[in-house]
């Protein structure tokens, strides 16, 4: 019982401390020379490790540091910043 | 040396590093210099995005193939309105700027703005844009521009992106009303170079650098 105990709140751990990969689906985002702000604007936050914009399926993916995240209103008003609007998101560990 | 030979100089310098036509804005504490030369003279603008919808900047233009006037001004562009859409981007600009035009010595007030809608795709642009200009007793004008561009391939983020052009002008106070200008235009990430030709025989290079 113990150790499942020790494993559970281990694992719990390693959850906590882990990166999020976001996918944000944009909408507007059809010039490279302009999306160039989002790319500007994620690598200036200090969560963000990567950012990748992928105009061909209209995704935003960023990876944020570990045990660091973005919430889903930060993204929106960030990808707002830049000129665009976010239509869905999705969020892996 | 004075200030007008000091910004045309400063102009001269640009010109050979900076760049051209993009849209007013950036993003929020983004910086872009635009720079343009064409078949109305040579332009450059300094503009800094301060809000999602306004960015505030300078303006300095030296007119040429008419009057040759120069003009400085502060300018404030404002997002009137966007689409975002899944495959597009529509936007609606004003441009306004206030400040000073200088012709054979002659010091004016001067006054313009400018209106620009434009909508594109990964594979097709369109844009028009009427300028008014009232510098003091010098001169009043308006001119519009319309453009049209199509994409030879779907570029993606990190490729050359390379947009086949055709843009017209109607200038109304000019004896030759309507320019047309072939273009192709090139970026690569944060920077943006336009060639073409005129049929009043200009060469039009522009180009855009966001910072």
């Amino acid at each position: 019982m113990r150790y499942i105990l020790v494993l559970t709140i281990g694992l719990s751990l390693c959850r906590t401390a882990a990166a999020d990969t976001i996918k944000a689906t944009v909408n507007g985002m059809v010039c490279g020379f302009c999306a160039t702000g989002i790319e500007k604007t994620f690598k200036a936050q200090q969560e963000v490790k990567t950012v990748n914009v992928d105009l061909q399926n209209k995704l935003v993916t960023i990876q944020t540091k570990e045990g660091q995240t973005i919430d889903d209103a930060k993204l929106k008003k960030l990808i707002g910043n830049a000129g665009y609007s976010v239509v869905a998101i999705a969020r892996e560990k | 040396m004075n200030i007008k030979t000091l910004i045309t100089l400063s102009f001269a310098i640009f010109a050979g590093v900076l760049a051209g036509e993009a849209k007013p804005l950036s993003y929020v504490g983004g910086t872009m210099v635009m720079q343009e030369n064409d078949e109305t003279g040579h332009t450059i603008t300094l503009d800094y995005t301060f809000t999602p919808t306004e960015a505030f900047g300078l303006y300095i233009k030296q007119e040429e193939n008419g009057k040759d006037i120069f003009m400085l001004t502060p300018e404030l562009n404002t997002l009137l309105k966007r689409w975002n859409l899944p495959d597009g981007q529509g936007n609606i600009f004003n441009m306004s700027g206030a400040g000073v035009a200088n012709y054979h010595g002659n010091n004016q007030p001067c006054l313009w703005t400018a209106f620009l809608a434009d909508y594109e795709s990964r594979r097709f642009f369109f844009s028009y844009e009427p300028r008014f200009v009232w510098d003091g007793n010098i001169e009043k004008s308006v001119w519009q521009r319309a453009r049209i561009g199509i994409a030879p391939y779907l570029a993606n983020y990190n490729d050359l992106n390379t947009w086949i052009m055709f843009q017209v002008d109607h200038h109304p106070a000019k004896h030759d009303h309507f320019v047309a200008t072939p273009l192709i235009r090139f970026f690569y990430k944060t920077y943006l170079f336009e060639v073409g030709y005129s049929s009043d025989q200009h060469i039009m290079v522009n180009w855009t650098i966001q910072f």
